[in-house]
């Protein structure tokens, strides 16, 4: 290693982040919630995988099956390992995690719409008002980050982040905490289903012009300069500068960079994820967490080739179960490695998207957006598997009993991965605001 | 009614309500002595003094030309420009060089650049070009003619005119909803976080509840008219009006701290808010804006937080704001003269080098503050190495490439001293197709121009450091990279000096304002 590549000598990045008076502020109530305490003495680094169902996916059609009712539909529910547990018959392999599923089935919440459901469940709050609220990615991966790791805090694979940009973005903690993102193509259709997705770290890749000796030799030349400036200027903004251009070129020259490619895994592992984009990405997630990356999300049901992905306003059965089928395949690979390798008691992973669907089925065989009683589901580490939370109404139209907000499901997921939702994070205009603002669901926690 | 007309009926109720002009006028002329760049510095001295704190050594010209052309216009000089500016022997170029800067177009369209991005949310949307062209286009008219800073927010205030013909994108981007425009227009225009009464009083705090939402009662009464798909107007109609949060309670309008609105009084709601936003019943406006325009100088306002005026916080130098904003007001709101009052200052040219720099408190303002480039001036520095510069500013605006490098590397903090980027930007700025466009010689007309034959390497070298650091290369650096670049067969020679450019735009002294 190049000497000026020693990471060792540049100030650490706790240090880095209170002097640059980015530090946390307010109440933490450690403490609160037994979990917590057991986790802070316990010590296993946390990861949280999202699952994120872009455009909505419908209920009936995968975790609250309404079989025998008009609005129940075509699919029939199938036991799973968990007694008295069904989920839709397109969802047999994940039938066999369920001992390790939530399925929370009282999701209550306000907004049908794509871009305002989208901010209300990736940040936990309303849209609107002065305040940016950061994604949930950027929340958690500033409380679980660990300032010596290599691989970004957060990644972001594939995400279609057009419904609402802000609902992706960092908000108000700075770019510094964004996601770093992995685009993701289909396998060309003319190979036949042959190949698999690529998935590609932004900008991790020398541009083609550059070879690797000439990337060194131009590193070699910046180090003087850096050097001379920050020895000159020894204020916060230089040495970050210095330290972040170290960390982002120890990355790209790591070994842990690897983590990223997919081809080292052998080709009946990635067949059996699937092999398309979720499929890849569920796989990459599970390499990712295995080298210690606290925060992925891994997108399902973005827009391409004029598929609505889950936004099933026409012909939901087809489209379900074709996405049901990806689903399937990607998730219950996740689950059974990130288990085979003792990795699943620390990572809590949450499956959502915007809202649910309409328990009616329109005249176009589609169901269309519903926030009022819709499905999702915790599983993992520090989640109690094997249940149903809440219920619906025979009909699917009403919430029962134990309405979940987007705030209680965040605040569940933090206490889940020992953090502590009340922990306030403190914006631009110097307002304090909670990490998630709602009430941990004490049943659905270990 | 026409903004004339109603402009003149806001200055003729300003001038009943200030009573006596003459005794006014005495008054003016003895806070215009004291306006100047020297008075400024010689209250920041007498509290170096106090303090025991030794200033740092003045700026040398390199470090003061490339300040100016960024807190000035927005991007760094050109090579000529700067070969020009080195090599002039005369000490007047110093006020030269500010006069020249503060008259060119560039310095209209940096501090409508600065406006917009204090006028806007700061979410990206791509619907919304049009207005954003709308908007910018009316800020830079308003520096173009350096029109009395309070008339620009009397204007905007009352502002009918979307997408292409105004500024309204600023009340469409919050929805037209009036405790969003009561807050962003209580930030910036008076220096105060209103919003934080929004929901509830606090307690430590002058403004209540009722207050804020007196204040965001003047917006009350906004309709949006779309005329054509490029037309949009604002209307205000004759009724609406805001409840306290979770009642039924209507509050009527009422002016910060003051007397609430007699519902006789003419004009509509939001004229009557700009005829007191110019009055001298207003003694936030010009505090307010003296502090915003010092910060984006200094790096910190005299009072810090810019939006969090008030007993809580008083500022740094307190007389000296006050003398700053009684100026600003006797000069007729004139911002260049405070620009060049302020960049005049021998506290504005000091170095940002550091010998000594921990005994220097940054509130004292005995050193420069090291700032972080914006990321627009950061692209547009880059644009204008790579030989790319748009036309118009709706070229400049919707450039794809400059809206996704804006979006990815978009900052939080309002401190300009933060570094905020992290991992994922910094691998962007290493391999990302917006430097590699000034650093591959296929694209970058920098790299095309240093072929030039009549140059030879250590000349090229030399402008590579002119043109994107603002200074000659220091005999070390000059060795090493003369070295680099002669060490590298003849036919690669581009390629190296593809090498330099990368390190230049890549390094610390590139991307911070120092």
């Amino acid at each position: 290693m190049a000497a000026w590549l020693d990471f060792s000598k540049a100030i650490s990045r706790r240090e880095w982040l209170r002097s640059s008076g980015l530090g946390l502020v307010g109440a933490s109530l450690s403490g609160w919630l037994p979990v917590l305490a057991a986790e802070q003495a316990g010590g296993a680094r946390r990861h949280c995988i999202l699952l994120w169902m872009h455009g909505g996916p419908s209920q009936l059609d995968t975790f609250d099956m309404k079989p025998g009712h008009a609005h129940g539909g075509q699919f029939k529910p199938i036991a799973t390992r968990a007694d008295g547990l069904r989920f839709s018959e397109h969802l047999p392999k994940l039938a066999e995690q369920a001992q390790h599923l939530a399925v929370i089935r009282s999701m209550s919440t306000k907004e049908g719409d794509h871009g305002r459901g989208t901010f209300l469940m990736r940040t936990g709050y309303r849209p609107g008002g002065p305040v940016e609220y950061p994604t949930l990615g950027a929340l958690v991966a500033k409380e679980l980050g660990d300032e010596s790791a290599e691989l970004p805090h957060y990644v972001s694979i594939s995400p279609y982040p057009l419904f609402n940009p802000a609902a992706f973005s960092p908000g108000f903690l700075g770019p510094r905490y964004a996601a770093a993102t992995v685009g993701a193509s289909e396998p060309p259709a003319a190979q036949g289903g042959s190949s698999y997705a690529q998935l590609k770290l932004d900008d991790l890749q020398l541009p083609s012009s550059i070879d690797p000796a000439q990337s060194l030799r131009r590193l070699e030349l910046w180090d003087t300069l850096e050097q001379g400036f920050v020895t000159a200027r020894p204020g916060n903004s230089a040495l970050a500068h210095q330290l972040v251009y170290r960390r982002a070129v120890r990355l790209m020259r790591s070994q842990a960079a690897t983590a990223f490619d997919l081809e080292q895994e052998p080709a009946a592992v990635r067949d059996a994820y699937g092999r398309g984009r979720f499929g890849q990405g569920c796989l990459l997630a599970r390499r990712l967490v295995e080298r210690g990356v606290p925060f992925v999300e891994v997108s399902l049901g973005g827009f391409e080739a004029n598929s609505p992905g889950w936004d099933t306003h026409q012909n939901n059965f087809t489209a379900v179960k074709q996405l049901s089928d990806q689903l399937d395949a990607g998730w219950s690979r996740l689950m059974a490695e990130l288990n085979e390798r003792g990795l699943l008691a620390s990572t809590t992973i949450l499956w959502m998207g915007e809202f649910g669907r309409t328990p009616q089925i329109n005249a176009q065989g589609g169901r269309d957006h519903f926030p009022n009683a819709w499905s999702s589901v915790l599983a993992g580490g520090g989640i109690r598997g094997g249940q149903a939370y809440g219920q619906t109404s025979a009909d699917g139209m009403t919430v029962e009993d134990n309405p979940v907000h987007a705030g209680d499901l965040l605040a569940t997921l933090c206490a889940a991965l020992g953090i502590d939702p009340l922990k306030q994070n403190t914006n631009a205009m110097g307002r304090p605001i909670k990490i998630a603002e709602g009430q941990p669901i004490r049943d659905l926690l270990t | 009614m026409p903004l004339g007309r109603f402009v003149t009926i806001a200055f003729g109720l300003f001038a009943a309500l200030c009573g006596s002009l003459g005794g006014r006028a005495i008054l003016r002329s003895a806070a215009a002595e004291i306006s100047g760049s020297e008075r400024v510095d010689e209250r920041l001295a007498a509290r170096w003094i106090e303090q025991g704190v030794e200033p740092a050594a003045p700026a040398d010209d390199g470090e003061l030309l490339r300040r100016l052309y960024l807190d000035l216009t927005g991007v760094i000089p050109t090579v000529w420009e700067t070969r020009a500016y080195l090599t002039d022997a005369r000490p007047e170029k110093r006020g030269e060089l500010i006069d020249r800067l503060l008259l060119s177009p560039a310095h209209a369209t940096h501090l409508a650049d600065i406006w917009r991005d204090l006028m806007l949310p700061r979410k990206f949307d791509p619907n919304q070009t049009a207005g954003l062209v709308g908007l910018q286009n009316w800020l830079r008219r308003q520096f173009v003619d350096n029109r009395r800073y309070d008339r620009v927010v009397a204007d905007l205030l009352v502002a009918t005119g979307g997408d292409a013909s105004g500024p309204a994108l600023f009340y469409t981007a919050v929805g037209l909803k009036p405790e969003e425009l009561g807050a962003a227009t209580a930030r910036i225009f008076l220096g105060v976080r209103l919003d934080c009464a929004q929901c509830h009083n606090h307690p430590f705090e002058r403004w209540t509840q009722q207050d804020f939402w007196g204040y965001a009662a003047f917006f009350a009464r906004l309709e949006q008219r779309t005329r054509s798909a490029s037309s949009m107007r604002l209307v205000d109609a004759e009724s609406g009006e805001v409840r306290l949060p979770d009642s039924q309670t209507i509050v009527p309008a009422r002016y910060p701290g003051g007397t609430v609105v007699d519902p006789q009084e003419r004009g509509t709601r939001r004229e009557q808010l700009a005829i007191w936003m110019v009055s001298h019943d207003n003694p936030y406006l010009a505090r307010a804006t003296v502090n915003l325009v010092w910060a984006q100088l200094f790096g910190r306002g005299l009072v810090e937080p810019l939006d969090d005026f008030g007993e809580h916080n008083p500022a740094s130098h307190p007389q000296l704001l006050e003398e700053l904003a009684e100026a600003f007001m006797s000069s007729g709101y004139d911002l260049r003269q405070l620009y060049r009052n302020l960049a005049n200052t021998r506290a504005y040219q000091l170095s940002s080098r550091a010998a000594g720099a921990a005994d220097r408190p940054a509130d004292l303002f005995a050193q420069m503050a090291v700032k972080t480039l914006t990321p627009e001036q950061l692209y547009d520095s880059l644009s204008r190495m790579a030989l790319q510069t748009a036309a118009t500013s709706r070229d400049r605006l919707a450039d794809p490439l400059r809206q996704a490098f804006l979006v990815k590397m978009q900052t939080q903090t309002p401190s300009a001293t933060d570094f905020e980027l992290g991992v994922p930007q910094a691998l962007t700025l290493l391999n990302g197709p917006e430097l590699n466009r000034v650093t591959d010689a296929a694209q970058s007309g920098l790299l095309a121009a240093l072929e030039a034959p009549f140059l030879n390497d250590p000349q090229r070298v030399e402008v590579a450091f002119l043109a994107t650091l603002s200074r000659w290369p220091r005999d070390n650096e000059r060795a090493h990279f003369i070295e680099y670049v002669e060490s590298t067969p003849s036919v690669q020679r581009t390629r190296a000096l593809g090498d330099v450019v990368w390190a230049l735009v890549n390094s610390a002294e590139f991307a911070l304002n120092h």
